[in-house]
Formats: C-alpha cells, structure tokens, sequence
C-alpha cells in the first residue's frame, strides 16, 4: 500500500476546464457543449453519491468502473483535472486501496465544486 | 456499405458521450438510423431487434460490459444465430496497452480508439467502409 498520498497540489497545476478541448469534441459546436456539460454536472452529483455508498461497501468492482467512467467523460469534455484525479481513483480502487481512494475521493469532490463554480462564471 | 441504409448501435454508459458520438454520426451521415444501448445487456437486446451494420462499443459499463457483449456475439455467430457479422469499433478509457491489444483481436471488432475519442480517426475508418 501507498505510503505517501499525493496532495491537492499535484492535480491543482492542471487545468480545471480546458474549453478549447471541449469545443473541438463537439465540433466547435457551443449549444451541443452546453447541454454535454449540464448532463457531465448532474451526473457528477450522482456519481458522488454512488461512490460514497460503494465505498462503505467496498465494492472494488464498482468504484474501479465508476473512476473509469467519469475519467472518460472528464477528460471528454476537457475537464482535465477532475479527469486525472479518477483516473487516480480507479487505479487505487484496482489496487484496493482504500487509504489512498478515500483521500483521493475527497479531493474530487473539491475538484468537483471548483469544476461547477469555474464553469458558472464562465458560462458562454 | 450504403450510407442511406447504415445502422449505428452506440453501446455506451455515459449519456454525455452517447449526446457527443449521436451527434457526430448524425452529421456526416444525415439519413442513417443510430439506436442508444447504457449497456451491454441492452446493447444485445438492440442488436437482434436491428442488425446494426456498425457498432461504438465502451468497455467498462455497469450490469454488462464491452467484454460480454462480444462473448455474446461470438457465442451467436460460432452457433450461427447470427448470420451478419458487425463491424465494431471499441471506443474506451482503458490505458493498458496488454488489454488494449486483446482488445483488438476480439470477435468483429475492427478497430480500438482511445478516449477521449479524436474524432477524426472514426471519421477516416467509417469513409473506408460507407461509400
């Protein structure tokens, strides 16, 4: 197991939300970005929810999936940090560290309200 | 194969990324029919109702994931229960490259693109095979 956890720092160089990214996903097409960006933050909240409850039960199988899925989608929509971090996460979770996935998992959830507030104020 | 008459079947968890592919598919190929599956499970059940002609398949998916549903295939296609054999191209986050390659040598599975999906490399191999 881990002995030294990474810090919030190591994933805060990163950019929050690379919009020239997400933009070249969607063919530079603003209002298909919009409604992907709204289905990425309701699903964030879910995503959460779901990884606390497999955490007490130490579903292995479903947090590894869940990581993998919203890495895909972070790093989709150029939500490059968040991104990094899940893939963080699923890699302790395939490891079955739970040290580390926890103290992961609550820098994704920071990483998670920075994500929606960036994106409010950047809103276009 | 005739873009008027193409079949897509998305096979794909994250309902974001199903908006993105639809969408891309649905420009360069106005007239095709694109069916939506969360899983593997429904991704099967979409494939007997409709015989896509060509599959975006994820890997990791919940109830049933990318693994199964080609066992599934295969399993249909060595009994000859399933007479067409799809072209499917697997689209997924998975990082190692030892996967990646069994990956590829999967039953139908003609080419495996990384997430997150440069859309040019899917544009280039479905030109190869819709006129």
């Amino acid at each position: 197991m881990n002995t030294t956890l990474p810090q919030k720092d190591d994933f805060w160089s990163v950019p929050v939300f690379d919009s020239e990214r997400a933009l070249s996903r969607v063919h530079q097409k603003q209002e298909l970005l919009k409604r992907v960006i709204d289905i990425f933050i309701k699903s964030l909240s879910e995503r959460i929810d779901i990884i606390e409850n497999e955490i007490c039960n130490e579903n292995w199988d479903k947090l590894e999936t869940m990581a993998h899925s919203i890495k895909g989608s972070s790093w989709t929509i150029g939500a490059q940090q968040l991104g990094d971090i899940a893939y963080a996460m699923e890699k302790a979770a395939s490891n079955e560290d739970m040290t580390l996935l926890v103290h992961l998992f609550q820098i994704f959830k920071e990483a998670s309200k920075r994500f929606i507030e960036y994106e409010k104020e950047m809103r276009f | 194969m005739n873009k008027q008459k193409i079949r897509f079947l998305i096979v794909e968890d994250d309902e974001m990324i199903r908006l993105i592919h639809k969408d891309f598919l649905k420009d360069l190929y106005p007239e095709s029919e694109i069916i939506e599956a969360e899983n593997g499970a429904q991704g099967i059940c979409h494939y007997f109702e409709s015989h896509p002609n060509i599959i975006l398949l994820d890997m990791m998916m919940p109830i049933m994931g990318g693994e199964a549903f080609l066992d599934i295939l295969e399993e249909g296609h060595n009994s000859n229960i399933l007479k067409d054999k799809p072209k499917i191209i697997v689209v997924t986050a998975i990082k190692d490259v030892k996967e990646l390659m069994s990956i590829g040598k999967r039953f139908a599975v003609e080419a495996v693109i990384s997430k997150p999906l440069v859309q040019n490399q899917l544009k280039s191999l479905l030109e190869d095979w819709i006129s």
